[in-house]
């Protein structure tokens, strides 16, 4: 499994290091749902909104995966969808970037039954995950960023142990890697 | 003039600068829990209440029966996000949907994480393994 995950770490600072190079400035983006409530599509909306502001980071919403370099992949992936899924991804441009967003789309919602696979990463290969159900359109930036390189992924340091219970926040920060 | 005009300038940017500077709303978002590794192998006091709406088709997450606060948290939750690995608690915090139920079952074993920033770009960084006894952490 160590081994497994060094592989993953090394694969995904390779494309990182491209990423930043291709897309550093700019990137457009087609969210895809894929089976969603609704709640994920609505934070992604908010992204545009004044608050947030995403163009001013140079990210952009673009209709058409042809002119997609990420699909921004919400919902389980119900099974009626996994054809439509994959030739949007196919009719993407290389390189392109796969960011699961949302606790359905990372296998916490749904099972994997007759209906929906229960998670995006079986019919597409994902880069990038976003937790949270749905995300804050704060923690969907921060997925973005880190997907472009932008950001250094914090989730893997932390540990999710509290030990007192004043110190949690700082607790949550500062533990070592699970 | 327009009020608005007058308005957009009285209230200045409303642009948040992160990530530059952190944003003033990150307190109230909502935050995945963490988990106190002292509380995890006490005896659970109560039975785990039946799930609460939406009852769960699927059956996962077991019958809500629990001999510690750990089996307590596993059998409430209510996305299969927690499981017992031993004397370890699995937490995939990607299947976590910060609904609060485990923080409301035992709120002396579970707090509020704080934590939004949690993109990954592997599956398994989102998989967290906390020991159940004090001591044992880091
Ligand atoms: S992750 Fe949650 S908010 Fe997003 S689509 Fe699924 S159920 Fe809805
Ligand atoms: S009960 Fe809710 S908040 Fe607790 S781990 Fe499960 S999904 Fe997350």
């Amino acid at each position: 499994m160590t081994a497994d995950i060094a592989i993953e770490e090394r694969a995904a600072a390779e494309l990182r290091r491209e990423v930043a190079r291709q897309f550093g400035r700019s990137l457009h983006i087609r969210t895809l749902d894929t089976g969603s409530c609704a709640a994920c599509e609505q934070e992604i909306r908010l992204l545009a909104a004044p608050h947030y502001d995403l163009h001013r980071l140079g990210f952009f919403f673009t209709p058409a995966p042809r002119h997609a370099d990420m699909l921004l992949v919400t919902g389980p992936m119900i099974r009626a969808f996994a054809v439509a899924a994959s030739k949007t991804y196919e009719a993407m441009p290389e390189p392109k970037l796969v960011v699961a967003t949302g606790a359905c789309a990372l296998g916490g919602v749904y099972p994997d039954d007759a209906f929906t696979y229960g998670r995006v990463d079986g019919v597409l290969p994902v880069d990038v995950w976003i937790p949270g159900c749905p995300p804050s359109p704060l923690a969907l930036l921060q997925g973005l960023l880190v997907a472009v390189g932008r950001l250094a992924e914090k989730v893997s340091g932390l540990s999710f142990i509290a030990r007192s219970p004043e110190g949690a926040h700082e607790d949550a920060t500062a533990g070592g890697a699970a | 003039m327009p009020q608005w005009f007058i308005r957009g300038l009285r209230r200045g940017i409303v642009t948040t600068r992160y990530p530059g500077h952190p944003d003033s709303s990150v307190s109230s978002l909502p935050s995945p829990p963490a988990f106190r590794s002292e509380a995890l192998a006490r005896p659970a006091h109560q039975r785990a209440a039946p799930r609460p709406f939406p009852p769960n088709p699927y059956g996962r997450g077991a019958a809500p029966s629990a001999a510690t606060v750990a089996d307590l948290l596993v059998a409430v939750c209510p996305s299969g996000a927690l499981r017992r690995d031993g004397d370890t608690l699995v937490f995939d915090v990607g299947a976590c949907t910060a609904c609060g139920a485990c923080r409301r079952a035992a709120p002396d074993a579970v707090v509020s994480s704080g934590e939004f920033e949690l993109a990954a770009t592997s599956r398994s960084a989102l998989v967290k393994r906390i020991p159940m006894t004090a001591g044992a952490a880091a």
